[in-house]
């Protein structure tokens, strides 16, 4: 049996200089276009062959309900019978942001400011514990111990949560305690959000405060040596060496804590179902309920088309603003 | 495509009234990708071969997936399948949060059951969509017969009848006889004006403002807690959700800014705190007067043992004293696949399961508490949801189930079902629901006043119900 993945001697020096170099300028990898038509054929073949699982999942996984979605954005479909798809054009995202749709806004409006306020607790919260975290002993158990929301269920951190926001909870019991009334976290539109927000900012912590932790680490010490030398106070050592030094860090959990966030779904799910009213309703909940209760399989599709765009212009925004500041992604 | 015949394609759907150019559009997509997609999965496992007289296995999916549920259903399909050679009967089980979606994803890949039971909200959204049969007219007549009118109302789409109703839920004034004593109210509220006293008088708090007993529970802990009891009183009042061509929405009336106007008083005067969950706080005695379903006394039953004595059911009180009561009737159905094979065979069994009737002995019921001594004859489902302290539509059947010692809280759910208005089942039904529950809640919170939760429910649900006509 001859083995195909064993390189031919037939170089392209023998088929004369000219089409050496055009095959070289066609194909960078020159041991792959090595040989003739009839073995780079036979090599191609083994090439797909090999891919061919790879190519399959990804058709079956990626490509096939990517092209279901964008058929399904464009028509009528109540999700039961196939041969009752019905095209509609643009009728699903006009429907989307005609007046009086509540997708734009309370819908999109929540996922921004949800994501949004997320991101903004989250690392902020995470620059200030990692910080700490570095000048403290047993590094690793406090790492450790703000790493275990993580590997929390969602519905069991949404659930403890819920119990504590519950008027006689125990957030309430120490706003009691210190003189002040309760407060209907949960149930008043005005503050459901800002509370949901806090817990998934809590629960995206730990991760963040590793990602942060390492970038710590990678800062040579000589930087805060010389600062010390030069008589630089902690917050300017903070401003101007870590803070611009753990720049390529802040990026990587900016973009994915923004992500996360605009996708969110399973804690709202628990904690509010999206209310009360749409106070906490976000797309990817929404998303669900029109394709999965209400049978608009159209509207859910393009509501995710919209949802796409708007994650896609966010991260674009994000490196933009990191590369302006010299941070490559 | 299945050995029988049946395939993704074969089911019918919502087009129509299209163009040539889009139909052929729409053919061409739909064979194209979702085939593609579903082809690995559009065999259904074998259920016989069709041929006349050969073996027919049927299908059902409920969502009786566990506990007393499943068990309860095991025993009339295990007599069933004991009983009768040629036509057996396959149960499939899901939790009833999954069983709109099983239902989906099974029919879209060809593999839907022969029998399903879905809830009644979803008539017309399973009709417009090809899902349900309509019965054939000795069903349907059959069904008409022995059925109220609140059940057949919740197993019909367009005056059609599409299945036989199953378990049926009335709602009424569950109250705790404890908290209503110490208020010094010795019997339920009947009226409004009633209501609103005792919940008033029933309500405590603390120094911090926490509420320790609620007057009157309004919940938004789910639709059941938070529509139900607000369409319940709806109907007490003699209003409608939507309009009688089911075509838009009915609540912007007298009778729904009136249902408005009580709730929001008892949110503002704080005999009510929407944000609590009320399965909790009225089993804890921390609640003095809610409206809920009849299931619920079977939960309330075995949750609060001895306190259970406290715990009394009135019908849902009217506007006015001496007004034609009213109350809300949701249930679910067992109905045929209109995709299925064996349509004939799938009847028959509903027929011999929810109208053959059987001898009721000693001992059937059990969870209602009521002791049978061969009093007379029910049918099995009848049987089946008596004995989950549950009701159907029959109300001569459930007479002989529950006895005459039975728990007497069943009496008013049983009573009500000679004047309950079955839930709007119309194409869009969920999410003129889902949209009346975030009106009610932004009325509850004070996001809006009454006039503009109004205003808003009947845009909204008008916008969004016009769609999927």
């Amino acid at each position: 049996m001859v083995s195909t993945l064993v390189p031919e001697r037939a170089g392209p020096e023998r088929a004369g200089p000219e089409r050496a170099g055009r095959e070289r300028r066609a194909r960078p990898v020159s041991g792959a276009a090595d040989g003739p038509p009839r073995t780079r054929r036979r090599r191609t073949v083994v090439a797909y062959l090999f891919l061919s699982p790879v190519l399959l999942f990804f058709a079956v996984f990626l490509v096939l309900p990517l092209g279901f979605a964008v058929l399904l954005s464009l028509s009528h479909w109540s999700g039961f019978a196939l041969s009752g798809i019905e095209p509609v054009g643009l009728d699903n995202f006009a429907a989307l942001f005609a007046a009086g749709s509540t997708f734009l806004v309370p819908v999109l409006t929540n996922t921004l400011l949800f994501a949004l306020g997320t991101v903004a607790l989250a690392l902020g919260g995470s620059v200030l514990v990692a910080s700490c975290i570095e000048r403290l002993r047993f590094q690793g158990l406090w790492r450790t111990l703000y790493f275990l929301p993580i590997v929390t269920t969602v519905v069991a951190v949404g659930n403890v949560w819920k119990y504590m926001y519950e008027p006689g909870g125990l957030v309430n019991g120490v706003l009691n305690a210190a003189g002040a009334g309760s407060v209907a976290f949960l149930a008043d539109p005005d503050t459901a959000l800002p509370s949901v927000v806090v817990v998934q900012a809590w629960a995206s912590l730990g991760s963040a405060i590793l990602v942060l932790t390492a970038g710590l680490k990678s800062i040579p010490e000589s930087y805060y040596e010389a600062a010390s030398l030069d008589g630089a106070g902690q917050a300017t050592v903070f401003w101007r060496i870590t803070l611009p030094l753990l720049r390529p860090s802040l990026l990587f959990v900016c973009v994915t804590q923004f992500l996360t966030g605009l996708q969110s779904f399973a804690l709202i799910t628990v904690m509010t179902k999206g209310g009360p009213g749409d106070a906490t309703n976000v797309a990817a909940l929404e998303m669900y309920r029109r394709a999965f209760s209400y049978g608009d399989w159209g509207t859910a599709s393009a509501a995710a088309f919209v949802l796409f765009v708007v994650v896609l212009l966010v991260t674009l925004a994000q490196l933009w603003v990191f590369r302006r500041k010299g941070e490559e992604a | 495509m299945t050995p029988d015949g049946r395939g993704a394609g074969t089911a019918t759907g919502g087009a129509g009234g299209t163009g040539p150019s889009r139909r052929r559009f729409s053919r061409a997509l739909a064979a194209a990708l979702p085939a593609s997609l579903l082809g690995a999965g559009c065999a259904a496992p074998g259920r016989g071969t069709g041929r006349p007289g050969d073996p027919v296995v049927l299908t059902l999916l409920s969502h009786y997936g566990g506990g007393e549920s499943k068990e309860a259903l095991r025993g009339p399909v295990d007599e069933w399948n004991a009983t009768h050679d040629r036509v057996k009967v396959r149960t499939t089980a899901v939790e009833f949060d999954d069983l709109l979606t099983t239902l989906m994803v099974r029919q879209a890949a060809g593999q839907g059951a022969d029998l399903v039971h879905p809830y009644c909200l979803w008539t017309g959204q399973l009709v417009r969509s090809g899902v349900l049969a309509p019965a054939p007219p000795e069903h349907a007549a059959e069904i008409r017969r022995g059925y109220g009118t609140a059940a057949v109302g919740a197993a019909s789409a367009g005056g059609v009848v599409h299945g036989y109703p199953t378990e049926l839920q009335t709602y009424a004034l569950y109250y705790n006889r404890r908290l209503l004593r110490e208020a010094g109210i010795d019997q339920p509220p009947r009226t409004w004006l009633e209501l609103e006293e005792a919940a008033y008088r029933t309500t405590r708090r603390d120094g911090y403002g926490n509420t320790l007993v609620q007057g009157f529970g309004l919940s938004t802990y789910d639709d059941s807690t938070t529509v139900g009891q607000t369409l319940a009183l709806l109907a007490s009042a003699g209003g409608a959700f939507v309009a009688a061509d089911g075509r838009g929405t009915a609540i912007d009336s007298a009778a729904g800014r009136a249902v408005f106007a009580l709730e929001r008083r008892l949110v503002d005067r704080g005999a009510s705190v929407p944000g609590i969950n009320m399965y909790q706080a009225f089993p804890a005695g921390r609640v003095a007067m809610v409206i809920g379903a009849g299931w619920w006394t079977g939960s309330l039953t075995s949750r609060m043992g001895a306190a259970y004595r406290d715990v009394g059911v009135a019908p849902v009180p009217v506007p006015e004293a001496g007004g034609r009561p009213g109350t809300l009737c949701t249930g679910f159905l067992l109905g045929v696949n209109a995709a299925g094979p064996h349509q004939r065979e799938a009847w028959e069994f509903l027929r011999w399961l929810n109208a053959e009737k059987v001898g009721v002995g000693s001992g059937t019921g059990a969870s209602t508490g009521a002791s049978h001594k061969a009093v007379g004859a029910a049918t099995r489902m009848s049987v089946l949801q008596a004995s989950l302290g549950s009701l159907t539509g029959r109300a001569d059947d459930m007479r002989v189930l529950l006895g005459a010692d039975a728990d007497p809280n069943l009496r008013p759910f049983l009573e009500a079902l000679a004047y309950a208005v079955p839930e709007p089942n119309v194409p869009g039904a969920q999410r003129a629901k889902s949209l009346l529950r975030k009106g009610i809640e932004e009325l509850w919170t004070g996001r809006r006043s009454v006039d503009e939760a109004l205003r808003t429910v009947r845009r909204q649900v008008d916008q969004e119900v016009a769609r999927s006509w």
